[in-house]
């Protein structure tokens, strides 16, 4: 259809001047999906008519800022717990439409139940630009590895970029596959790779003596997603298997945002969603680069439209031009708030010991979590994961964790250490939960 | 050109699936004619086990198995229903639960031994979890006899080679005027041949599956 050597999958949206992105947001945001939401979703009736305004009131992006009340994920549980409904008070639309819907997908599950998400899609996604950034190209193969299997979006995208998907599991068992079928069929992208499936490979190359990088030479871009990626890990992935990351996050339920070939901050689509940064403890805006709160409000979803979403993500964002040439804002994951403790008065993080465990050999896998009963904690409380087939040596192990993480944020912790497959087992394959409430 | 309006012209090639039989994997690609092909043909299969329009099937599965899923996905869209998605491991075992519960699911396929493992290992009770459904299929012996054993009456969901079989009340029934099912005089293995077109053909390939065949189209385990 178009260029296969274009830079862009869609230059005319990708470069689109800020005034004109501005000019979009404002005219889908207040024109359209504000109107709608208020008048068909539950939720976002009752929490305006709470505040005390209605559709009619917020005329411009000033009326927004000042008077639309914020939503989190508690206010969707307990609207669902009220009214017993599954959705939250978010549906805009009966989701036994089956002239509409297709499907019924459902969120992550990792805090609750799933919340059920009616699916109305038709074709690819808007993630055809990062599969393009990644280098795929129309008549190429392309690893489809998600770590779930939940609807037709992401293989339909690769189809998008006139790719063929060739679709394995993002799970240990499955790990040879991916290493043969990347050897046998050449794919030139892949989504996605993750921290567990990391330590698959690893060990898989470990008792195989397989050559990963001849395996996945044929790689021009690879999506990281899930979890940040430690040091060591990326410089394995990087260096030894040859891979280049494309590093990619969600943006408060509203979408993802992804690296480009830059690498400089994980580009948001702008004509998709419209993200805030706000005073984590206010309702402020924090300036271009700075630390803040992810508040996501979409500018696509009709079916159940998140509107001032409070994420809990501590992020910065910037809207500055990318050296890539994208004009769409750029943003940088710092944590959750609800993952932080604070020790002696000290802030501590799962990303600010991530490396010091994961410098540690026998930790190398990085599988770890905050031990949080409550954010301000007397002592650092640290569940760790080794790897080893036997307990000799594991004072070591813990001392040398202690070591290093006490040196990472200046805090002694206390580090109790379990078998990684005690902490695997907690997550979907591609996480776990980095903070635990026992 | 924008989103949502232009995209790349469709692969020649739908997707690379795979066949399984006795742990080697065959890489299958698959046209997209053949992915429609299959959901045309598997739409009865899914009005058999009881699934009416506006009504849900809950599909759990892997994404290695899309060359399987995607035709039962579309199948349901045929039948005027719609579908949902759980993975076939022990940790999302509590979605299946959960979309069970949630969706007022009628036919739930695909149940293997793992996610019964990661249900029970939940405490979850077999029993409450798919007595108020009209069907539900597994995948696998042990599922089926753990099931059973619960008080179930689960039916079978049968991979043969790239195409599927799914008992109804009268046994395991597949397409036959799209495949040709015999067994192996030998081993008595099904071997299956495609009898319509099908961008990767197959001519008595072996299927890892033995039953009685009655008649065309009719299987007995």
């Amino acid at each position: 259809m178009g260029d296969p050597d274009r830079r862009y999958f869609s230059a005319e949206v990708e470069t689109r001047p800020r005034a004109e992105l501005d000019v979009q947001r404002e005219e889908r945001l207040l024109g359209d999906l504000l109107p709608w939401a208020y008048e068909r979703s539950p939720l976002i009736r009752e929490t305006w008519d709470a505040a005390g305004i209605t559709a009619d009131d917020v005329q411009s992006m000033d009326d927004f800022h000042a008077k639309v009340p914020f939503i989190d994920k508690d206010a969707i549980r307990d609207f669902r717990d009220r009214h017993h409904d599954p959705y939250g008070g978010m549906l805009c639309l009966d989701p036994k439409m089956t002239e509409v819907f297709s499907a019924i997908f459902s969120t992550s599950g990792t805090t609750g139940d799933p919340t059920p998400a009616p699916y109305a899609g038709r074709g690819p996604s808007m993630l055809v630009r990062e599969f393009w950034e990644l280098g795929a190209r129309p008549g190429d193969r392309f690893m489809h590895c998600l770590f779930t299997f939940r609807g037709p979006g992401i293989h339909d995208t690769i189809r998008g970029i006139g790719a063929t998907p060739v679709f394995c599991d993002h799970q240990p068992a499955d790990v040879a596959q991916v290493v043969r079928l990347s050897r046998d069929l050449r794919p030139t992208g892949w989504y996605t790779i993750s921290g567990p499936m990391v330590m698959m490979l690893e060990a898989y190359a470990h008792d195989t003596g397989d050559d990963l990088r001849e395996a996945f030479s044929s790689y021009r871009g690879v999506i990281f997603a899930g979890e940040p990626i430690g040091p060591r890990a990326r410089r394995l992935v990087e260096e030894d298997w040859g891979l280049e990351l494309f590093l990619q996050t969600g943006v408060g339920d509203v979408g993802a945002a992804t690296e480009c070939r830059e690498h400089d901050g994980y580009h948001f689509w702008e004509d998709t969603c419209f993200l805030e940064n706000l005073d984590p403890l206010g309702t402020e805006a924090v300036g271009d680069g700075e630390r803040g709160e992810l508040v996501s409000t979409t500018l696509l979803d009709k079916v159940a439209p998140l509107i001032r979403y409070r994420s809990d993500d501590l992020v910065r964002i910037t809207r500055a031009t990318c050296a890539c040439g994208r004009t769409h804002g750029r943003v940088w994951p710092l944590g959750r708030k609800g993952d932080e403790v604070l020790v002696d008065g000290r802030s501590v993080m799962p990303g600010d010991v991530w490396a010091a465990i994961e410098g540690v050999p026998e930790t190398s896998a990085a599988l770890f979590q905050i031990v949080r009963t409550q954010r301000e904690m007397d002592r650092l409380r640290i569940r760790v994961g080794y790897a080893t087939d036997g307990r000799k040596g594991l004072d070591d192990v813990r001392t040398r964790v202690h070591d290093a993480v006490q040196a990472a944020v200046g805090v002694e912790p206390d580090v109790e250490l379990v078998a990684n497959e005690v902490l695997l087992r907690q997550g979907p394959p591609h996480k776990i939960p980095r903070v635990a409430k026992q | 050109m924008t989103f949502g309006h232009a995209f790349e012209d469709a692969p020649a090639v739908w997707g690379i699936g795979r066949v399984v039989v006795d742990d080697v994997v065959t890489p299958w690609p698959a046209a997209q004619a053949d992915i429609d092909d299959e959901a045309e043909s598997l739409a009865p299969r899914l009005t058999a086990l009881g699934l009416e329009p506006a009504g849900v099937v809950l599909i759990v599965s892997l994404l290695s198995q899309a060359l399987h899923v995607v035709p039962l996905e579309k199948a349901a869209g045929k039948v005027g229903a719609l579908y949902s998605s759980a993975d076939a491991t022990p940790f999302d075992a509590f979605r299946t639960a959960s979309l069970i519960r949630q969706l007022e699911v009628q036919v739930v396929l695909g149940v293997d031994g793992g996610v019964l493992d990661g249900l029970e290992a939940n405490g979850t009770d077999l029993a409450a979890t798919f007595g108020g459904l009209t069907a539900v299929a597994t995948v696998d012996e042990g599922a089926h006899a753990r099931l059973r054993a619960a008080g179930l009456a689960p039916r079978s969901w049968v991979k043969l080679g790239p195409t599927s079989a799914i008992e109804a009340g009268d046994g395991l029934r597949y397409d036959a005027e799209r495949w040709q099912v015999e067994p192996d005089p030998g081993t008595g293995e099904l071997l299956v041949t495609n009898r319509v077109p099908r961008l990767t053909g197959c001519d008595r390939l072996r299927t890892g599956v033995r039953a009685t065949a009655v008649e065309p189209g009719l299987l007995l385990p």
